[in-house]
């Protein structure tokens, strides 16, 4: 995965990524280390941050818009409509705080139910700030058990040490443009005839299970 | 013989002649022995290829029969043409098939399974010449026999209507069987309608030349297959009668004839158009199974058998061919659809919706004649429904729709711009002129609602702006959200817009913490602008207790105001800079509701109470401040916490945004929505609205309206169909998503694509109505509803493969039978043959008894059939153990009403 560090002019496809949490989580320190290679202490996120990085994924140009939320519950009404049309979901949690990892099946999970409107959206489950190794609650085995319940993805990573947070970021991606669907929406401005994609006899609505 | 000639492929006539082994002598041959040897040729051709062979090479399905298959060949003799057909089933156990199958005409009359058909190549295909016919039967036969082939011939004879063929069989060594079929068009002898007449004529073809007649009992087999058919569903007085069944039983019958029920008035889509019942009716067969009878008395009293009284039961449905799909004048949402779809095509002719009104202006000849403007009645009537008769609509739209609604980028269902579309789609004939017009008063409608702040019809007026839903419906959602603001306003909720007042108060208000610091409890005021007490939270300087505020909703915002905001972020770029001036604003409004509704409060009380988890308390002394609570109100004052790292930062945003708040309650606020400038901005929006922009929302909103409308239907549990219906909608929404993206204009394979939409559109609609109408049928016993569906839908997936409404390659017409065994579902299907009026029992008059409720079988089919041992014929003596087997020498099949009548016998005989 390379990172281009200019804004290039022209790119293959743009991908909506979103990131939810609880707050103080670190999903700002962590997109900040992602898209400046920098680790700040940061003032919480009032409402949304967004953040543009454009990477070269597999001879792919790609512009990753990604939206950072607040964890506060008073934004939570606010935030949903970012959910809409994000290809990608990053749900983080703070390793060194165990409710910040039940809030995730408790509120956040449910908050995807609601208002995402993205069947095939790829969901990643991240736990922050492994750095602070001896304070850890969450053990990796709960991570794993609980991304394969949710059929999501799992990785642990510290924005502070700046470990796996590329990698974080990279299997995401990837993830995304093995989907077919999520591709297709990610293709700025070029037309899928879907008929013609496939034979005609096989079209969508003839062809499958039953 | 014909072993040796088996694998020899044969390439014409003379050269399979000269390689027979066998001795020919051609030297006699007259045309007559030719013509035979050229007969005999094909058999032994025929018979030696086997019907795997021939399934491989020539043989072509016959249509209506499944396992029925025929090879043809051609031959001239004495200047005239014939030609060959050998019929073969495939599979091989040797035995007719039951006659509740589907069989060929003659497999059903002579009781035979493959057979040969030899006729002339004329218009009508019959020999019509009784010579010329027989002495074509005996070639044939003689060409079998020399060939040692068992196969059964025929040739038709007399007028084709009558269907007559006589035929010839060679069973072996000893018998042959002759055959003999006929049928009288009109005018049956009384005789032969009654039971006991047909048993005296098969009693006759024996009778008289073997023994004598009047002075035996003759016991012959007879089995009988009755078919009734329900009474048809269209007919007025049958709907009358089911109507009166089931309000009562009884009197009231009279007063309610004048209503006719359509018999889809409970579906969904009856709200906007009546569907054709797809199931015309049932037929139901009575079958008996061998019965014995030994005279014409007996067989006088099955005319009095009931069918109840029949060994086996099959029903099944009279559907019209295709669903009706073909005729391509069916009337439902799929049609108008596909009108809508053209006025899509249409809508980039002019650039402005009322464009299209204005005649005069717009240049295309066809929209001119075409595109009818229905009159202002009925605008009138759509707009009032739209607007006006609005019985309460419940606003929770989830409710009805499907789980992948949403997926589609529409209105709900009910909503106004959904009921909008529906409208539109039966309006004139859903052109873009209609559409137009319709579009046009709506937003004056709307206008209307907006300048007099009257509440917007089903359209919910608070809550979130749901993104998935189209823009026209966001901004109608923005706007019903404004005009209750604006109600609220003028209502005398307080909000102050003038900026001068607010801040003459803010001076007022500013002087309460400060003036009154011993000021204990909680005034009037202070209620009003808080949503009560926020736990057991104490401020942490004042020592009060800690009031959560009302705060103001978060402004809602459609799709574009999201896109604006988000182009704002990205020109921003890279920067640190991006200014959620929104959220800012947000934080600060709610900021100043909690000062006002905590004078004294810190910026530390506000973190804890809105961010919680960025006040860190002192574990150690969490301890002592638990304990401390169970002293009674000896607490410890203030808790020993901090501010987060993050929080407690120097230059932190959120204690900038803090210390310039003023302390307002929200009705003193700056509304963060402004209800006058967003209201404008949505009406606009709607009356500068493009025609494509309008018509791609349409016909997203009118495929999603009309899908959950048809899910809405009732059909009982059939997996299939529900299952359709999901594919349907996940098909709907990978189609439609080529609309309403700014990016790209819609090009004609996008209309392509919604055209085909519109069959499969058009295929699930049709099923849905046939599975309510089965549904609706079987409410009793819901198992043969669903097992008459999956039949069909079994017999019909095929067919929607094709993609369009005119693939009828496959002409098959769909003949399920489902046997009906338990006894409740005799009584639910009994109950389906209701009993006529007696205004219809005398028009019936065929009188062939076997009444069931009152009906007649409208078809009576019989086969007699007389068995004998073969025994004291001449062959017995020699040979008596090898043909001491019991055959049946005699069967007769009947097959008829009372104006129609068809007779076909089989005799076997030693001669």
């Amino acid at each position: 995965m390379e990172f281009s560090s200019g804004a290039p002019p022209e790119f293959d496809y743009l991908f909506k990524l979103l990131m939810i949490g609880d707050s103080g989580v670190g999903k700002s320190s962590l997109l900040l280390s992602f898209t400046s290679d920098t680790f700040e202490d940061l003032s919480p996120t009032i409402g949304v941050d967004f953040k543009v990085k454009h990477v070269t994924v597999g001879g792919k140009k790609l512009k990753l818009a990604i939206w950072d939320t607040a964890g506060q519950e008073r934004f939570r009404t606010l935030t949903s409509s970012y959910y809409r049309g994000a290809q990608g979901i990053i749900m983080v949690y703070d390793v060194t705080r165990r409710e910040t990892f039940t809030n995730l099946s408790d509120i956040w999970g449910k908050e995807i139910d609601l208002y995402s409107t993205n069947q095939d959206c790829i969901k990643m489950l991240v736990g922050n700030k492994v750095d602070k190794e001896s304070e850890r609650v969450v053990s990796k085995k709960e991570g794993v058990d609980f991304a394969r319940e949710y059929g999501c993805l799992f990785i642990e990573c510290s924005a502070k040490t700046r470990v796996n947070v590329e990698q974080c970021f990279e299997e995401l991606v990837l993830k995304i443009l093995e989907t077919p669907s999520l591709i297709a929406e990610g293709t700025a401005g070029v037309k899928k005839n879907i008929f013609k994609q496939k034979p005609p006899e096989s079209d969508a609505s003839t062809s499958s299970c039953c | 013989m014909a072993s040796k000639s088996n694998s020899k492929s044969i390439i014409d006539e003379d050269e399979e002649e000269e390689e027979f082994e066998h001795f020919d002598d051609f030297t006699l041959a007259s045309s007559w022995e030719r013509f035979i040897s050229e007969l005999e040729a094909v058999c032994r051709q025929w018979l030696a290829n086997g019907p795997k062979n021939l399934l491989v090479k020539e043989a072509v399905q016959m249509d209506l029969f499944k396992d029925l298959y025929k090879v043809k060949s051609e031959f001239k003799y004495a200047m005239k043409s014939y030609c060959m057909e050998y019929y073969f089933e495939t599979n091989n156990d040797g035995k007719v098939a039951d006659w509740n199958q589907i069989l060929h005409d003659l497999q059903l009359s002579f009781g035979v399974k493959d057979f040969l058909v030899i006729a002339p190549q004329s218009a009508s295909g019959v020999v019509l010449d009784a010579p010329e016919a027989s002495k074509l039967l005996s070639a044939v036969s003689i060409a079998l026999t020399n060939c040692s082939c068992l196969w059964p011939a025929f040739v038709p004879v007399h007028d084709p209507s009558r269907k007559a063929y006589i035929g010839i069989q060679n069973m072996g060594t000893v018998f042959t069987k002759r055959f003999e079929g006929d049928r009288i068009g009109s005018q049956v002898p009384i005789k032969l309608m009654h039971l006991e007449g047909l048993y005296e004529l098969f009693i006759s073809k024996f009778a008289y030349t073997t023994v004598d007649l009047s002075m035996h009992q003759f016991k012959v087999q007879f089995k009988m297959k009755l078919t009734y058919r329900t009474p048809s569903y269209d007919d007025e007085d049958e709907v009358q009668e089911v109507d009166a069944d089931i309000t009562a039983p009884g009197e009231n019958r009279e007063s309610e004839t004048r209503i006719k029920m359509q018999w889809d008035d409970d579906c969904p889509w009856s709200e906007w158009y009546s569907a054709e019942d797809p199931v015309k009716g049932f037929e139901l067969l009575a079958i008996w199974s061998e019965v014995t009878v030994e005279s014409s008395a007996d067989m006088a009293e099955w005319e009095n058998a009931s069918p109840l009284e029949a060994d086996k039961w099959f029903l099944y449905p009279i559907l019209p061919k295709n669903l009706g799909i073909s005729d391509g004048n069916t009337i439902g949402f799929a049609s108008q659809l596909r009108l809508l779809i053209k006025a899509l095509e249409m809508s980039l002719e002019a650039q402005f919706v009322e464009d299209f009104v204005s005649v005069e202006k717009s240049d295309s000849e066809n929209l001119k004649s075409s595109a009818v403007i229905p009159p202002p009645t009925v605008l009138d009537r759509v707009l009032k429904d739209l607007f006006h008769e609005v019985t309460e609509v419940q606003l929770d739209f989830s409710l009805g729709e499907h789980k992948s609604s949403r997926a589609i980028k529409g209105a709900p269902l009910e909503s106004l711009f959904a009921q909008f579309c529906l409208h539109a789609l039966w309006f004139g004939n859903c052109n873009i002129r209609a559409i137009a017009v319709l579009w046009i008063e709506f937003v004056r409608e709307v206008r209307w609602c907006w300048e007099e702040s009257q509440p917007l019809p089903r359209v919910p007026s608070c809550g979130t702006i749901d993104l998935s839903t189209c823009l026209i419906y966001q901004k109608l959602h923005m706007l019903a959200i404004c005009i209750d603001k604006k109600r609220q306003q003028n209502n005398g909720h307080d909000f102050d817009r003038n900026d001068d007042s607010a801040t003459a108060r803010v001076q007022e208000d500013l002087q309460i913490p400060n003036n009154s610091s011993a000021f204990r409890g909680v005034s009037i005021d202070d209620r009003k602008c808080s949503a009560g007490v926020a736990g057991s939270m104490m401020l942490l300087k004042s020592q009060r207790i800690l009031y959560a505020p009302i705060t103001q909703d978060p402004p809602p915002m459609t799709e574009d105001m999201h896109e604006e905001r988000l182009q704002a972020a990205e020109a921003l770029g890279d920067s640190f800079s991006f200014s959620a001036q929104l959220e800012k604003d947000i934080l600060a409004s709610d900021m100043s509701a909690f000062k006002a509704a905590n004078p004294g409060a810190v910026f530390e009380d506000f973190i804890r109470w809105h961010s919680p988890k960025d006040w860190e308390n002192d574990d150690s002394l969490d301890v002592e401040v638990s304990q401390g609570t169970e002293r009674e109100g000896k607490v410890e004052w203030p808790p020993r916490g901090k501010l987060s790292e993050r929080m407690s930062d120097n230059g932190n945003s959120w204690r900038k945004i803090w210390n310039e708040a003023l302390p307002l309650p929200i009705s003193e606020q700056k509304p963060l929505l402004d209800p006058n400038r967003e209201g404008e901005k949505v009406l606009h929006y709607l009356e500068t609205l493009r025609p494509r922009q309008l018509l791609e929302q349409m016909v997203c909103t009118a495929f999603r309206a009309a899908a959950d409308t048809l899910n809405q239907t009732s059909f009982g549990d059939l997996k299939q169909m529900t299952t359709k219906i999901g594919q349907l909608y996940i098909t709907m929404a990978s189609m439609l998503k080529y609309l309403q993206s700014h990016k790209t204009t819609v090009d004609s394979d996008v209309i392509e694509d919604l055209k085909r939409l519109c069959v499969t559109f058009e295929h699930i609609e049709k099923l849905i109505s046939l599975a309510a109408s089965f549904h609706r049928k079987f409410l009793q016993s819901p198992h043969l509803a669903q097992s008459f569906f999956s039949d069909y839908y079994d017999y019909y997936l095929p067919k929607m493969g094709t993609g369009s409404t005119h693939g009828d390659t496959d002409t098959r017409e769909f003949d399920k039978k489902q046997q009906i065994r338990s006894h409740e579902d005799w009584k639910v299907i009994t109950s389906m043959f209701t009993q006529p009026t007696p205004n219809q029992s005398w028009r019936k008059v065929l009188s062939m008894g076997n009444f069931l409720n009152g009906h007649e079988p409208i078809l009576r089919e019989i086969i007699f059939s007389k068995r004998d041992r073969v025994s004291g014929s001449y062959y017995a003596a020699s040979n008596t153990k090898l043909y001491r087997q019991e055959i049946e020498t005699y069967r007769m099949y009947v097959c008829g009403t009372s104006n129609d009548l068809r007779v076909a016998l089989a005799v076997a005989s030693c001669d």
